[in-house]
């Protein structure tokens, strides 16, 4: 039961997920992506009993930010341009690079013979409740979790820096030449 | 865990500063900052200790991180000299860079894969951002997103990597990984190659190795000239100290049956970074080639895995780091002054500043490896770990691709001793001068003395 419905949605999810590249209307792709998103958060709460991060996958991801995408998309009006004409060359070797990863990447996983190692399977069983994962980010990943936020705050500073209008007519570099 | 959260903490202070208009205190606050950081990173030194089991300052770890200090406390004087009243953003810049610091302390004293990727990030958006400071700059723009786009790309492939490993061995921790891999013989099961080759592409993008080296020239030409040297220097050394962690604390018992991998990556990066920085105009496009010719020769240590490889990496990213801030020093001074990044600006500098055209010339000296300066026992020790290790092949590869180097480094100096140009005078603050001629010296002494340097770790 468990593995058709995990056949079923890895289905629906890659099917969305070529959507996103091959439909023509960047509005339909980011639409498309929304669905990706879902449907991975699908497989985070049906598969891995991980309530909580499916949760806020389908919140931050497919909710605010593809969103902002959307609003975004829609502001520049990308409609009217058309897609940027690629050489045929260029659409080849992509497609042989691309084909070549998946490919190898199939051949070398196909027959991975996975075995959960200890941690990995004592955390599987408990891993969906917010609970344990909390009390995992306190205790066992306290640091990797107080650095991030050293991560977040460049982030912002960097979004307020690039973002602020610049009033002077000088900027960082090479001065104006005289 | 004391140099994090003062590095931090001076960030934060810088930041607020410039709200409360305090932009004077800026530069004094993030000093202190730096000197504390370093003295008590010294403190650690021979003690190994372990922060919440995801970081280690061992020595190796304390060394990087004095290199990067130095390289940072060098980059903040510059700046200050040269933007201290024309730049809008010169607290924020500043703060950045504390914080990207902070980042790098992570990168090379990581002892769990979560803590590489959360140092590798916080560099990394450091590094967008200041591409990007010249804002109606199209070219620092087009630098910026390439850069983040790109580099965005090459997370991707790390993090694929690190879940390859997870999935593998169930652990993040460096050391569970080479026990797995000890006890298991499993250096060729299916997730494990994926993974280690995953990982490895997401690094070798970060110290811009080929064959992922394609944004480098655009990024270093683009950006603002000291923000370029500070990536050529800080983010080159730190994303190398982290590979060369990863590789022998998590991988190691892997080592053998990558190595060629890395021998193929070495001599590719060296070639294409010489052969193509000997037609580069631009001094900053050809020093951004001969950057991505560095990494290739770092990576012979690297692959050569013997006791004498830290030793080794460390020297020869302190020569590299002494002699690229010196050249970008003075290509940032020159192009400030002429708003030209081209050769011909050198012409005729022995006349308009000696001091600029003396260090310069040591610079490139260093860099190609000429005897009296430290780029030479750099690149001694590098050779030298690689033949005691049977790789006789690439050692004379890369000593034909130093001979190739010779000619490009030598052009700017020629121009500046031996063409006319402008001879009026460049004024330089004091405490440039004294800036420039110090690192000089310490590339020459280094080079002179190189003895004790090389055992340190």
């Amino acid at each position: 039961m468990l593995t058709s419905a995990f056949y079923f949605i890895a289905f629906v999810t890659i099917f969305f997920a070529i959507m996103v590249v091959v439909s023509k209307n960047p509005i339909h792709s980011v639409l498309y992506l929304v669905l990706t998103f879902f449907c991975i958060s699908a497989n985070y709460i049906f598969m891995l009993d991980a309530t909580f991060v499916g949760m806020v996958n389908v919140i931050v991801y497919a909710g605010a930010i593809m969103v902002l995408f959307l609003y975004v998309l829609m502001m520049m009006n990308l409609n009217a341009i058309a897609e940027q004409k690629r050489s045929v060359l260029f659409k080849i070797s992509a497609a042989v690079t691309g084909g070549m990863l998946l490919l190898v990447l199939v051949a070398a996983l196909k027959d991975a013979n996975l075995q959960i190692q200890g941690s990995a399977l004592e955390a599987e069983q408990r891993i969906g409740s917010i609970k344990v994962l909390g009390y995992v980010l306190y205790s066992k990943y306290q640091l990797p979790f107080e650095v991030a936020s050293i991560l977040f705050l460049v982030a912002m500073i960097g979004a307020v820096v690039l973002g602020k209008k610049d009033n002077s007519t000088k900027t960082i570099g090479i001065e104006p030449v005289k | 865990m004391m140099v994090l959260i003062i590095l931090t903490a001076a960030g934060i202070l810088a930041m607020f500063a410039s709200v409360f208009n305090g932009r004077s205190v800026v530069l004094p606050v993030s000093l202190s900052g730096l000197f504390a950081a370093g003295y008590f990173a010294l403190l650690e030194w021979n003690t190994n200790t372990t922060y919440f089991e995801a970081m280690r300052m061992d020595n190796f770890a304390i060394a990087f991180t004095v290199v990067c200090l130095f390289a940072a406390f060098v980059f903040l004087l510059l700046y200050h000299y040269m933007h201290y009243s024309s730049d809008v953003h010169y607290a924020e810049v500043i703060s950045i860079i504390l914080f990207s610091l902070a980042g790098v302390v992570v990168m090379v004293s990581f002892t769990s894969m979560l803590m590489l990727f959360l140092g590798i990030e916080i560099l990394s958006l450091s590094l967008y951002i200041l591409a990007g400071l010249k804002k109606k700059d199209l070219l620092s723009n087009e630098a910026s997103l390439k850069y983040l786009l790109m580099g965005a790309f090459a997370t991707g492939f790390l993090l694929f990597g690190i879940a390859m490993l997870y999935g593998a061995t169930g652990s993040f921790m460096l050391s569970d990984i080479a026990y797995y891999l000890g006890l298991h013989k499993a250096v060729a099961e299916p997730f494990i190659v994926t993974g280690i080759i995953m990982l490895m592409i997401g690094l070798l993008f970060k110290v811009a190795a080929a064959p992922f080296h394609f944004w480098t020239p655009d990024v270093y030409q683009g950006a603002p000239t000291l923000v370029t040297g500070y990536m050529a220097t800080v983010g080159k050394v730190a994303a190398f100290a982290a590979l060369v962690r990863v590789f022998q604390l998590g991988f190691s018992p892997a080592l053998e049956t990558y190595q060629f991998l890395f021998a193929a990556v070495a001599v590719t990066t060296m070639f294409i970074g010489n052969i193509t920085a000997l037609y580069q105009k631009s001094v900053k496009r050809m020093l951004a080639y001969s950057s991505i010719s560095h990494a290739g020769y770092m990576l012979i240590a690297l692959m050569a895995a013997n006791e004498v490889t830290n030793g080794a990496v460390l020297f020869y990213s302190i020569a590299y780091t002494l002699a690229s801030l010196l050249a970008f020093a003075v290509v940032a001074i020159l192009q400030q002054k002429s708003g030209s990044d081209e050769v011909s600006v050198f012409n005729g500098l022995s006349k308009s500043s000696p001091l600029m055209s003396i260090t310069f010339a040591v610079a490139m000296l260093s860099l190609a490896g000429i005897p009296p300066t430290a780029g030479f026992f750099a690149k001694f020790y590098v050779f030298s770990a690689a033949i005691s290790d049977g790789w006789v092949w690439i050692t004379v590869l890369a000593i034909i691709n130093s001979f190739i180097s010779v000619y490009y480094y030598f052009a700017p100096v020629i121009a500046s001793y031996m063409k006319k140009g402008n001879e009026e005078g460049i004024v330089l603050a004091t405490p440039v001068k004294v800036l420039l001629a110090i690192i000089a010296l310490l590339t020459l002494l280094i080079g002179l003395l190189p003895g004790s340097l090389s055992y340190l770790i």
